[in-house]
């Protein structure tokens, strides 16, 4: 019971601070809304390099494919911008399901650089094979064509705050679950050793594959809201420089946490912010807090600030469940 | 028919610069056993030294001195103080690590010369017919400079005696170091070679194309298709697999201008999924790979 409350409690204290953030800081409204919607693709990420092991120099690919399914269905087929979030998340898990058998069989480096040669791939087919659906690198718009929906018009930037805050919590409550949960826990295990998971009689390719369809779909639904924030779409989004920078925040916040993934994206995007109002391109900026984060600080932001947390409590009991898994 | 005889020739200086560029990351994926994703740094600085040299003094001959020196200079100080510390480490780590270190090049970069694409002169504008076809010595040169540089690593890896324990180093690095070799010499003597050559060969391109601080983005994925096809830590599979993968993009270019660009990571979906080893693979499973 006790953790029961714990998994919906943490979520749900964090979504309200980023509430009342938004009310501290109005002008940053859209920024909270674009880290959360972050935050989402991070987490995905974060499923395949923190607890499964697996690099992928390719997630843009997957944030395209759900990004483009709403817009074209926006633009093109319907109005219901509910209706073409769906379809995004719908078509991120296809994809999961197809590519997942012959993808996951592959590790470390064929695994990063397949996604590579995919995304490249996905570039070119919505950017020159599907030019006259997707109008190549114009974009397609189609912030006119989405309708009112019942209840929440999400067509204002206001309402569309409280509808990311919404699907965030819910998602963020689930992978709190599942962390806690018999998946999580064999996630993490297939990380430390995957032979002698085979060996207990766990199906890893089941369970590897479960990962991907799970990060694909979690890439798809970002690349959605994504849409449906900017009311618009083009091919840049899938380009592979964009891979590095969901590394990066996945490393930056905490790899293979539940928490971790947010203030990743929060640091990212915040350091980002930053940065860029002196420097126009921020390459070097990101090598160097990568290389600090793998050497010096690998534990990431939430890690160091659940040991250093974890130390205090010690003080007064038992060390947490926490403590030992790491020790692993 | 003039056209495809064009092609071709574009094809070979291609493939001249595939190889180049990849046997770094043959060497470092067969003998330190790294992904190397740093290499392209080198190619790229070899690319802007060229420029640099090329526009102040003129000459060519001078600005692929300064290439290969200064990636030769740069490679000694990523090996030294960074590789080193990576090399026992599991290949998820060393992926990261490089990739950020090639992020920090393209920074670097674009800090010293700006983001704005540089031309550089031809140097030599001379023709040569073949088979009734004008077609540029230049293009030419830049293969033959490769087949050079292919004829002497293989000079070295079978005629000398560091040769002989590079061999043994991609066989069994352990059993090297229980010999009493220092493979770390060794490595860092391979990865200077490595990053000097991937500076000649930025040096090389750079007349052919547009020099710009994101040049090294797209040449990464495609040393990379060259190294998976020819199998990991084959010298010879890196060349076979450059000259096959340099014609499809210009054979495949003629054809269609974009399958100049797809159709390498078309080869490369294709070899992964079907045959992960390569076509001259050392060892029997790849690395990375498990049924």
């Amino acid at each position: 019971m006790n953790s029961k409350i714990k998994t919906v409690l943490g979520p749900l204290v964090l979504v309200a601070l980023l509430t009342i953030s938004r009310y501290l800081f109005p002008y940053k409204m859209t920024f909270i809304t674009e880290i959360a919607i972050y935050a989402l693709f991070v987490m995905g990420n974060n499923i395949l390099y923190g607890y499964l092991g697996m690099v992928s120099f390719g997630q843009p690919f997957y944030l395209s494919i759900g990004a483009w399914t709403s817009a074209i269905f926006l633009a093109y087929l319907g109005h219901n911008p509910i209706a073409a979030l769906l379809l995004g998340v719908v078509a991120g898990v296809i994809v999961g399901l197809v590519l997942g058998p012959s993808f996951i069989r592959l590790r470390g480096d064929y695994f990063a650089l397949i996604n590579a040669a995919l995304c490249a791939i996905g570039v070119f087919v919505f950017e020159k094979l599907l030019m006259g659906v997707t109008r190549g690198e114009d974009g397609l718009w189609f912030r006119t064509e989405m309708s009112r929906v019942r209840l929440l018009d999400i067509r204002l930037p206001q309402n569309f705050f409280f509808f990311v805050m919404i699907i965030f919590f819910i998602v963020l409550a689930l992978y709190s679950h599942m962390n806690n949960s018999v998946l999580g826990s064999s996630f993490k295990a297939m990380k430390v050793n995957e032979r002698k998971m085979r060996f207990l009689g766990f199906d890893t390719f089941r369970i590897r594959w479960i990962g991907f369809i799970l990060a694909s779909a979690l890439s798809s639904l970002s690349g959605s809201l994504y849409a449906l924030n900017f009311g618009f779409v083009n091919p840049s989004l899938g380009e592979n420089h964009r891979a590095a920078d969901v590394l990066v925040a996945t490393l930056l916040g905490g790899s293979g946490t539940v928490y971790g993934p947010f203030f990743g994206s929060l640091a990212f995007l915040g350091i980002k912010d930053l940065v860029s109002r002196w420097i126009t391109r921020w390459e070097l900026v990101v090598g160097i807090i990568t290389l600090i984060v793998m050497f010096r600080f690998s534990k990431g932001i939430w890690g160091g600030i659940h040991s250093l947390s974890g130390r205090i409590l010690k003080r007064n009991g038992k060390p947490t469940v926490q403590d030992g898994r790491r020790q692993i | 028919m003039n056209l495809w005889i064009t092609a071709f020739v574009y094809g070979l200086s291609m493939s001249g610069v595939l190889f180049l560029v990849s046997v770094g990351i043959s060497i470092g994926f067969g003998l330190m056993r790294i992904v190397n994703m740093e290499q392209m740094v080198y190619y790229t600085f070899g690319a802007y030294m060229a420029y640099t040299i090329v526009t102040a003094t003129g000459s060519f001959f001078l600005g692929i001195v300064a290439a290969i020196t200064v990636a030769a200079a740069l490679g000694v100080i990523v090996e030294t103080q960074l590789l080193r510390r990576v090399y026992e480490r599991e290949m998820m780590f060393t992926m990261v690590v490089t990739f950020s270190v090639f992020l920090i090049g393209i920074g670097i970069i674009q800090y010293i010369w700006g983001l704005d694409p540089k031309p550089i002169a031809s140097p030599m504008e001379t023709m040569i017919q073949v088979a009734r076809v004008k077609v540029p010595l230049y293009r030419l040169l830049i293969f033959g400079a490769a087949i050079l540089i292919y004829a002497g690593i293989q000079l070295l890896l079978n005629r000398t005696i560091m040769g002989k324990a590079i061999r043994a180093g991609i066989e069994n690095p352990n059993n090297v170091k229980g010999l009493g070799i220092n493979i770390y010499k060794i490595f860092t003597i391979m990865f200077v070679i490595a990053s000097g050559i991937a500076g000649l060969g930025g040096a090389l391109y750079a007349p052919l194309i547009m020099v710009g601080p994101y040049m090294g983005w797209d040449m990464l994925l495609f040393a990379f298709i060259t190294v998976i096809l020819g199998g990991l830590g084959s010298i010879k599979g890196t060349m076979v697999s450059a000259l096959i993968l340099g014609q499809v993009m210009a054979l495949g270019g003629t054809l269609w201008a974009p399958l100049a660009f797809i159709a390498p990571f078309m080869v490369m979906f294709l070899v992964i999924l079907v045959k992960p080893t390569g076509l001259f693979g050392v060892r029997g499973v790849a690395f990375g790979f498990q049924s």
